[in-house]
């Protein structure tokens, strides 16, 4: 269920500002309250993939430490998509959560 | 340890070698964090820590793989794009040459010229009209993250109208290479035949770059599917 919404969760992870791989992996972390714990190379996939639709753009700098770091941030477009996929997510959770809420047992017909 | 892990992930994706590079870079960076994060003291526990909460390799390749297999087919639909843009101005220059310079074809070849001359139209806006067709169509496919039945639909679709597309683009620019030798063999030769036979070159490598371009995908094609399989397999219980 969670891989399904995994480019939602990516986009929002990112949503507070640029960030490399692993901040955003723990991003999702700290935000889900440990809740994901999916295996942390699939974000990088992901990454790619959401690059290449074009809802997010990245550039290369290099840390203290002389590393190569590779930074996402969200595109025009990632921002757009982001927002369409949280109404939907948004009218969703309301109607499961309506569903739920009224569910209890009915009164047996007299 | 981590080395041995980045090698095998850097190997898995050998078909795209760029596509190495970067994601062995982004993965070396994303393990350094993460040991430095751990708080055991013992490196080698956090390295294996590290590796165990990252993946297996071969599964990750499989994923980068799809991502990579959509690029290439977009980087061929636009090159396609471009050879057409290419190919036109080229076309263009030559009848604008032979119009400057008031070169015509010889009268014992009209009739064959003029045949050829429709096939060479109706393959170039067919090409035209298919490519742009094709690369309308790949843009508008959504990358999944696993190399789905939909997603090798999409690529079958994609790859049959590019080679619709390409196989109209060389009958236009055999066409094309036909009239040029048919126009060569009017009465005197001189400098003004730099012209036609620059822009056939021209055409002719465009039309190259092109086939190379579809021998890189299909090389990269068997291995990238390769992967997905392990991918796919890596999901059965």
């Amino acid at each position: 269920m969670l891989k399904g919404h995994l480019d939602l969760i990516v986009l929002a992870a990112l949503a507070a500002g640029p960030a490399h791989g692993y901040a955003v992996i723990e991003e999702i972390r700290r935000k889900s309250g440990q809740a994901f714990d999916l295996p942390e190379g699939t974000i990088y996939p992901a990454l790619h993939r959401l690059e290449q639709a074009g809802f997010l753009s990245s550039r290369w700098i290099t840390v203290e430490s002389g590393r190569r770091r590779r930074v996402y941030a969200l595109t025009r477009l990632g921002d757009r998509a982001l927002a369409e996929r949280r109404a939907i997510w948004r009218q969703f959770s309301d109607a499961i959560g309506g569903l739920l809420s009224r569910a209890r047992p009915r009164r047996k017909p007299a | 340890m981590i080395s041995e892990y980045l090698d095998a992930l850097a190997t898995a994706l050998n078909f795209d070698r760029a596509l190495a590079r970067t994601v062995r870079d982004e993965v070396e960076d994303h393990f350094r964090e993460s040991i430095a994060a751990d708080r055991t003291t013992d490196g080698v526990e956090a390295e294996q820590r590290a590796i165990a909460k990252f993946g297996d390799p071969h599964v990750l390749a499989g994923q980068f793989a799809v991502v990579s297999l959509a690029k290439q087919s977009r980087k061929i639909a636009v090159t396609i794009l471009l050879v057409l843009v290419a190919l036109f101005i080229t076309m263009k220059t030559r009848v604008a040459w032979y119009a400057l310079t008031q070169w015509t074809i010889s009268e014992d070849v009209k009739p064959i010229g003029n045949i050829i001359g429709s096939i060479d139209r109706y393959a170039f806006w067919l090409s035209v009209v298919v490519g742009i067709g094709c690369w309308a169509y790949i843009s508008g496919c959504r990358i999944p993250p696993s190399f789905d039945l939909e997603f090798r639909k999409h690529l079958r679709n994609f790859f049959f109208l590019c080679v619709a597309s390409i196989c109209a683009l060389f009958v236009s620019v055999v066409s094309d290479g036909i009239l040029t030798v048919l126009q060569l063999l009017g009465p005197e030769w001189s400098m003004k035949v730099v012209i036609p036979i620059g822009s056939m070159t021209v055409e002719i490598a465009c039309a190259g770059v092109l086939a190379l371009q579809v021998r890189n995908a299909v090389v990269l094609i068997s291995p990238a599917a390769a992967l997905t399989n392990i991918q796919e397999r890596g999901k059965r219980p």
